[in-house]
């Protein structure tokens, strides 16, 4: 049961990457495989270009045949006296009976159909063309005389397993998609460092430093954590507008180094440190500032790195504030979301394109997860109930 | 002899009288020019200020001014109250000063300059990371001081070429010079000269001498460095969200567009959001215009009975049906990501191996962007091609072979059928969500002692009944904390909605969530006061539900 829902939860993982290595006429078919295919080629003696091989059943038997040559025009012809007698021939195989110029016809039916001279077991019998199809001439890649006429579409490629990593190259060009990481790198790295410089210096004067108005800041940041972002996004909007900041990354970057949660959280951790030392120091004539640099900071690595994990997460998957404040034509100053948001449009009959974006948007926050998993899951969970 | 200390011991002296002085001086200027400043709003001389701005800098600077007087005079008592407020003007003019130079130096506007080449600089970014984390790496030989001592050298060396080259290709020194030529204007000089008299003037309230000759003490400092550490996290915050929180609550009142001047409306915008009505129907399909007042509703939706019925009609059609679609979202949502959380961490807690591993293969959908998790469920729901109709497909052939019946396989057109729209939504947030809450359950769990269970054992109870009495009791916080959290998140839905549906209002208004119409009306139609509106009216129903959580959680905990 465990290993059934860890599949749900890494399925559409498993699926965006297969499919980003796939070419488009793999990611339509049906059924869905999951692993991307290649038809094979093989070089035919004969033919400039290789030919593309394809499986054709012969006395009962399974066989690799190249495909010579489609759109093959084929008729099946009756004869008008008597509808039972048929045989496939191909158009251009039949002569018009009684030559081009004056061809015999024959009303079949209540319509009037022309009538063409098909050799049947050596007998020449006048037939109208009853009805059409295109096959394709198969032939075999070791011995090319023999042949075998069938439908191309409704025969099985011979296929192997194998990844067409230029679709990510192709959907960088397609969308400026480099572009849009390395803005989101930037804002990301912004962020994170902003929101842990202020929340750091701010945690640290609520958890140690006793002055009036401490507390009733305390619970005013306290009472704000619940109120919704979406509340904010109107005046903020206007805010940006006033100081020219519409269209710009610093809109995306400044506004976000500021955290009354993180404040929060670092001002719990904080206040669990030994306030022993901390004294010890000051009466070594150390500065708070000194204090907090030199022995507090490094004694709260795996808290600082989870509030950066929780950051970079926030930072870089974020997308309503992103919308609102970069113009859709700015793609310039696109993020990874935005980028993607107007992929979905431009590329919206190649999934492997998309995907392969989806990708590189998904991916680079799953290897931070990965890295910083060690402090990452417990510090979550605790962080998050204890406050 | 004697003569040379008496002398250093009055120089000194008499230098901080002079400090001193010159620090009441500045402060009664200073309170003459704000006063002027808090004036010069309403001589006309600045046509473009808005009514708002215009206020803000009057109470801003007359505060400022009538503070700057006040100080003055406790300087000259030599009180440490005049410090202090000294201190805390000079130091909020600093920091207007640096954000002035800043803005008008198109500081935070060339960040576009560097996110140009930042492509090109970002890896030299990175090598100076590694050398930081090469000299780091030093500490962990601290038995062999040599191997520490190279270690932690090649680490600098390499974060220091690393951070010159990363400078050099970001282009630093065309950055500089910009900034420089855009600070060449009186703006610019008036900002930079007023930032250095600050600068002095902070200096000079903060030395030794002076805070002794005005009696300083040991939790003065501690206040002031409190308030110093607090700033910048305190000043952002004013700025950038309670600010915005209080102009949100005034353009809820108005019927601003971003672009006008806003008029104010008073109630109008919630009195329109607000405004429904309920009418009996003659007959189940009688049309709406017949029941209601079209000029002013539209209908929401109808209940039918016998022969008749009720029809629900409303002035604002759409947040009706955006607070039922998130409504109905949440009741699904939320369920379906907590309970299925809560059973996976029971049978998680326990101490086989590959634990940790399961773990944290839950917790990945919930770290992923919503924006391109959305993608690839958009291509899953594909009707024709997609994976989940595959599976169905599967299922019922299975199921047919199995019982010989004849189900008929559904071919779902997930997203663009209004019946299953919005369920498509849920499943993609019951995926999302229930490895994060199954991680804090987790959490919850390991703080459960284990003697309960143990005592439960004794006594012969069962497996169920342990989970029932114990678990579920000791895991009330931890529910009302996952519950609340899930809720509120799901009240905001609004990335799945605006990727997976085209157009994102799903078929027929069937997923137009509160956000979604939030933003339509703000950003699309640039109605931004009835936005305002429709934020505020979001968080009561939020803080309304949460606050209703909590009184059930209250009420329970009361039988423990």
């Amino acid at each position: 049961m465990l290993t059934f829902f860890a599949l749900v939860m890494i399925f559409p993982f498993i699926y965006m990457v297969a499919t980003s290595l796939k070419i488009p006429a793999d990611t339509f078919r049906y059924p869905p495989r999951i692993l991307p295919r290649d038809p094979i080629t093989i070089a035919v003696e004969g033919f400039k270009d290789p030919l593309p091989l394809y499986y054709v059943e012969i006395q009962g038997q399974k066989q690799e045949y190249a495909l010579a040559k489609s759109n093959i025009k084929v008729g099946q012809y009756a004869d008008p006296g008597n509808p039972t007698i048929t045989a496939e021939r191909r158009l251009t195989e039949v002569k018009p009976t009684g030559g081009a110029m004056n061809q015999k016809t024959a009303t079949i039916n209540g319509k009037e159909e022309k009538l063409f001279d098909v050799e049947v077991d050596g007998k020449t019998i006048p037939m109208y063309l009853a009805s059409q199809t295109t096959v394709g001439e198969f032939i075999d890649p070791k011995n090319p005389s023999s042949k075998v006429y069938q439908n191309v579409r409704l025969s099985t490629p011979v296929e192997n397993l194998s990844s067409h990593p230029e679709n990510y190259t192709n959907v960088v060009a397609l969308q400026g998609i480099d572009r849009a990481l390395t803005n989101t790198a930037l804002v990301t790295i912004l962020v994170v460092l902003g929101q842990l410089a202020t929340s750091i210096v701010g945690g640290y004067a609520f958890a140690r430093l006793k002055f009036p108005g401490r507390d009733s800041v305390f619970i005013f940041y306290l009472g704000t954590i619940m109120i919704p972002f979406v509340m904010l996004i109107v005046p903020l909007y206007q805010l940006m507008v006033l100081i020219g900041w519409t269209d710009r990354l610093a809109a995306l970057i400044v506004p976000w180094m500021f955290t009354a949660y993180g404040t929060f959280l670092m001002r719990q951790h904080f206040i669990t440190f030994p306030k022993e030392i901390e004294e010890a120091a000051l009466l070594d004539g150390a500065s708070r500032l000194q204090i907090l640099t030199k022995i507090i900071v490094p004694a709260s690595v795996p808290a600082l790195a989870t509030q950066a994990t929780f950051t970079f997460l926030y930072a870089w998957n974020s997308f309503l504030w992103p919308l609102v404040i970069i113009n859709v034509g700015n793609e310039k100053n696109h993020v990874l979301t935005l980028a993607l948001n107007v992929l979905r449009g431009r590329a919206s009959d190649s999934p492997n394109l998309i995907l392969a974006g989806a990708a590189i948007a998904i991916l680079p926050p799953l290897v931070v997860f990965i890295l910083g998993q060690r402090f990452f899951v417990e510090s979550v969970a605790s962080s998050g109930v204890k406050g | 002899m004697t003569e040379i200390p008496n002398q250093s011991n009055k120089n000194p002296a008499r230098q901080n009288e002079f400090i001193l002085r010159l620090l009441s001086l500045w402060r009664g200027l200073f309170s003459v020019l704000a006063a002027s400043g808090a004036i010069a709003p309403w001589l006309g001389i600045f046509p473009n200020l808005r009514l708002w701005q215009g206020l803000l800098l009057t109470t801003t600077l007359g505060l400022a001014s009538i503070f700057s007087a006040i100080a003055a005079a406790e300087i000259i008592k030599r009180r440490h109250k005049g410090r202090t407020i000294s201190l805390f003007i000079d130091y909020l003019g600093l920091v207007a000063c640096i954000l002035i130079i800043l803005q008008v130096g198109g500081v935070f506007i060339g960040i576009d300059a560097l996110a140009e080449v930042f492509g090109r600089s970002i890896l030299f970014l990175l090598a100076a990371f590694v050398g930081y984390l090469i000299s780091a790496a030093g500490d962990y030989f601290e038995s062999r001081s040599t191997t520490q001592k190279i270690l932690r050298q090649v680490g600098k060396w390499i974060v220091l070429i690393g951070m010159v080259l990363f400078l050099l290709t970001a282009n630093i020194f065309q950055g500089l010079l910009a900034i420089i030529n855009k600070l060449a204007n009186p703006m610019g000089i008036t900002a930079i000269v007023s930032l250095i008299i600050f600068g002095l003037a902070l200096w000079g309230m903060w030395r030794e001498p002076t805070a002794s000759a005005l009696k300083a003490k040991t939790n003065h400092e501690q206040m002031l460095n409190g308030w110093l550490f607090l700033s910048p996290n305190l000043l952002g915050f004013l700025i950038f969200f309670a600010g915005p929180l209080l102009l949100s609550f005034y353009f809820s009142f108005t019927d601003s567009d971003a672009f006008n001047t806003p008029k104010w409306v008073g109630v109008e915008n919630y009195a329109k959001i607000l405004n429904i009505t309920i009418k009996p129907l003659a007959a189940p399909d009688q049309l709406a215009r017949e029941a209601l007042d079209i000029q002013v509703y539209d209908e929401v939706g109808r209940i039918k009975f016998g022969n008749g019925g009720i029809l629900f009609g409303a002035e604002d059609k759409l947040f009706w049906l955006a607070l039922r679609n998130t409504l109905v979202y949440a009741l699904f949502a939320v369920p379906l990501s907590v309970i299925p959380a809560l059973l996976l961490s029971n049978i998680l807690n326990s101490k086989l191996p590959g634990m940790k591993f399961f773990r944290a293969v839950y917790f990945i959908p919930s770290i992923a962007a919503i924006v391109g998790i959305s993608l690839v469920w958009q291509w899953l729901y594909n009707a024709t091609i997609g994976y989940i109709n595959y599976f169905i497909t599967i299922g019922v052939e299975f199921w047919n072979n199995l019982f010989n019946t004849g189900l008929i396989d559904p071919k779902i057109n997930w997203v663009s059928d209004e019946k299953t729209a919005l369920l498509a939504i849920i499943i993609i947030a019951a995926w999302q969500t229930m490895g994060f809450n199954t991680v804090l359950f987790l959490a919850g769990l390991q703080n459960i002692p284990g003697e309960l269970y143990e005592a439960a054992t004794v006594d012969g109870a069962g497996p169920w009944d342990k989970f029932w009495r114990i678990t579920l009791p000791m895991l009330a916080p931890t529910t009302f904390y996952v519950v609340s959290t899930t809720t509120i998140q799901a009240m905001q839905v609004f990335e799945q909605v605006f990727i997976l549906m085209n157009p994102p209002e799903g078929p027929n208004n069937s997923t137009i969530t509160l956000v979604l119409y939030l933003y339509r009306s703000g950003f699309q139609n640039f109605k931004q006061g009835y936005a305002s509106a429709l934020a505020w009216v979001l968080f009561i129903v939020i803080f309304g539900l949460t606050l209703i959580q909590f009184q059930n959680q209250r009420k329970n905990s009361l039988y423990e």
